[in-house]
């Protein structure tokens, strides 16, 4: 770790209005270009050692929001500091350095691997690259890393293709370690693998997550991987966050409309909880047109005219939970809500 | 259809008088690797009554989509066999008939769908069409007659504005439709089977319960005998009113849906829901389960699941029958320690 190390209680990575709009061409046989509002204001922070789950369905932002961290695509507007250091801004001999300390874990490690490249390249270059160890040290390095993640130090001659699914993000998770970061993006690393192996990789990363008192930012669609791994959560809609807060009580009480809708969609093994299906229609819109006002509220069941008209902010509503929707505008306006009848059991129909 | 039936529909009832819509009787499915036959698919028994669920679950690997591939008869020629049992669907043996025979059985009696609608969908016809497509084969209705049938299956799925889409391309669709559009296909001529392959599995979870409550609902309606695979166990919990549980090819626990989940007893059903973050409670230590499951060539003699069970005996290099646990005969678990 060569840069300052963050003093305690500061977060190590503040995003502050983070904006980013795809350009895409869409029709035939005259294309027309239209925008896609990948990331519509989006704010979070990250404490040392803390893992913030992003949770959202498929086209709501999530994984834009780690690319756009990252630089790995550039954002239109807003502020990411990492430990201080504006990435936005960072000119390419610092984003150097801080790409040493801010890593990238992929669903799918087979596609994130050099099919032609040794485990031990694949995890030595790096290393190599930036200048962390020379000659046989480097090699004494991939060992230890391959022993972290609980490899045999053999794997380091093998090609990606020797290993099964859960071996290969295993070695993805080697090569984000490589550099000794303090914060690793997760994007869906557990999305791929059967249950058995998704619960060792899940085991991996929070002893990593002690040991090296790792920060995440955990990408997922599954509330249930989100709940164990994450001490906060923020769930997305359509490029927006619209709840964020700590992990036991955001899945407890989810008090955004759609969080509860998420959570009553999301099937538990126990047939005395049968997920609440209904044959509601309505899908995410398209984040290429999406509605005016608040996004969720052609699905909502609570939609006011208000809803329809102006875009509710993301505000603190009981202390350390915020969400956006103007069902919480008025005070008490939470324990209104949360009157209501257990959502697991609530129908939520238009 | 647990779920649903508080919601929607009158409580599905399964006659035991009825014959079952399905019959499978020790399935034995084969595939060559290197030149050497091995059974991926061994001695699996069940039926499926009407207006029934049963649930395949069981990790990748497991055989459960293998089994399926067998029962439409599309295990592919020279790699994969059946090496031995019966398949009876609505009392005509799939198993002795001929490539033909088999043919006018698949979409006529049995509809399969799958777990990627676009890559089972033709990217280049409109979906009314390849809707249509399956009336005119097995059928041999007009163009037209088949066109106008195709609208009122996707109102039955209930793609909204259905007339509209009738010429749309499946690129056109949302994935959640996607799924309806095929099944609309499998349900074209209205079968008494329907095998669902990880019908939800790429779907976003809000989408999941819609489908999976369409599929509910069109079973009522439609008298179905459905057989889910899914490697999720919420998703069992949900809509299934019996489970199997697979491992190695092997049926390790067959049992109702609530026996289940009350008393996983193998081993395996046992690891996989302690391997499984749950929503709906405190998060509690995950237990994985050590080791993959060996490959074909690798598979243990005797129980396949020794290699990584903690409750392993010497007995188990001799392979355990599929036994009812006491008081509780359609609860049966393949195991010398739990159900010797």
């Amino acid at each position: 770790m060569t840069a300052t190390a963050p003093t305690t209680g500061e977060p190590l990575l503040v995003v502050r209005d983070l904006a980013k709009t795809f350009k895409a061409k869409r029709g035939w046989p005259v294309p027309k270009t239209v925008a896609v509002r990948a990331l519509d204001g989006v704010s979070f922070s990250v404490a040392p050692g803390e893992a913030l789950g992003i949770v959202g369905e498929s086209g709501c932002g999530k994984s834009t929001v780690a690319r756009a961290c990252l630089r790995l695509i550039e954002p239109d507007a807003g502020i990411v500091r990492f430990a201080g250091v504006d990435v936005a801004s960072a000119g390419s001999a610092e984003l150097r350095s801080l790409r040493r300390r801010l890593q990238i874990v992929f669903q799918d490690p087979a596609s994130a691997l050099d099919p032609r490249q040794r485990i031990a390249d694949a995890l030595g270059e790096p290393i190599r690259v930036h200048g962390i160890a020379k000659g046989q040290e480097v090699a004494r390095s991939v060992a230890r890393l391959l022993d972290e993640v609980g490899l045999p130090p053999s794997a380091a001659r093998r090609y990606p293709h020797e290993f099964s699914g859960g071996q290969r993000q295993r070695i993805g998770i080697a090569r984000a370690l490589a550099l000794g970061p303090d914060l690793i993006f997760a994007d869906e690393p557990v999305s791929a693998l059967d249950v058995s192996v998704q619960a060792q990789i899940l085991v991996l990363l929070e002893e990593l997550r002690q040991r090296r008192r790792l920060a995440f930012v955990f990408i997922s669609h599954d509330l249930g991987v989100v709940r164990h791994f994450c001490q906060r959560v923020a769930v997305m809609y359509l490029g927006r966050i619209v709840e964020e807060g700590p992990v036991p009580a955001i899945f407890e009480e989810p008090l955004h409309p759609y969080t509860r809708l998420l959570k009553a969609s999301s099937p538990v093994p126990d047939p005395e909880r049968a997920v609440a299906m209904n044959l509601q229609e309505g899908e995410p819109p398209s984040p290429v047109d999406p509605p005016p006002g608040c996004h969720f509220h052609p699905r909502c069941p609570f939609a006011m005219d208000r809803c329809r008209a102006i875009a509710p902010a993301l505000q603190e509503v009981v202390a350390g939970r915020r969400v956006a929707c103007h069902l919480f505008d008025q005070p008490g306006a939470a324990i209104l809500a949360s009157g209501q009848e257990k959502p697991e059991s609530s129908r939520i129909s238009p | 259809m647990t779920a649903l039936a508080e919601a929607t529909a009158p409580a599905a009832t399964v006659s035991a008088s009825e014959p079952a819509a399905i019959t499978v009787e020790g399935l034995t499915a084969s595939i060559r690797i290197a030149g050497r036959w091995f059974d991926a698919v061994r001695d699996v028994s069940f039926e499926v009554r009407r207006r029934e669920t049963l649930a395949l679950v069981g990790e990748s690997g497991c055989g459960k989509s293998l089994t399926a591939l067998s029962i439409m008869g599309l295990l592919p020629a020279g790699i994969g066999r059946i090496s031995a049992g019966r398949i009876v669907v609505d009392a005509v043996d799939m198993t002795a008939a001929d490539e033909a025979g088999k043919q006018a059985m698949r979409g006529e009696r049995i509809g399969m769908i799958f777990q990627e609608p676009m890559t089972s969908l033709n990217p280049v016809l409109p979906v009314g069409f390849q809707i249509a497509e399956a009336l005119v084969e097995h059928r041999g209705m007009g163009r037209r007659q088949a066109q106008a049938r195709a609208l009122e299956l996707m109102e039955l799925v209930r793609i909204p504005s259905a007339a509209q889409r009738l010429d749309a391309y499946p690129h056109q669709f949302s994935g959640g439709m996607r799924q309806r559009v095929m099944i609309a296909i499998a349900l074209a001529c209205s079968p008494k089977v329907l095998i669902a392959d990880e019908p939800t599995t790429a779907l976003d979870v809000t989408i999941q319960a819609q489908v999976l409550a369409l599929l509910a609902d069109l079973q009522v309606r439609e008298g179905l005998a459905v057989l889910l695979i899914t490697h999720n166990l919420g998703v069992v919990a949900s809509v299934a009113d019996r489970v199997m549980v697979m491992y190695g090819g092997d049926v390790v626990e067959s049992a109702p849906v609530k026996a289940f989940f009350a008393r996983p007893t193998h081993p395996y059903s046992e690891a996989l829901l302690a391997a499984m973050p749950r929503v709906d409670r405190p998060s509690e230590a995950l237990a994985p389960i050590p080791g993959q499951v060996p490959t074909l060539p690798d598979m243990p003699s005797g129980c396949r699941y020794q290699s990584r069970c903690p409750l392993r005996i010497e007995k188990c290099a001799e392979r355990p029958p599929l036994n009812p646990l006491p008081g509780a005969p359609e609860h049966r678990v393949r195991c010398w320690v739990r159900a010797p």
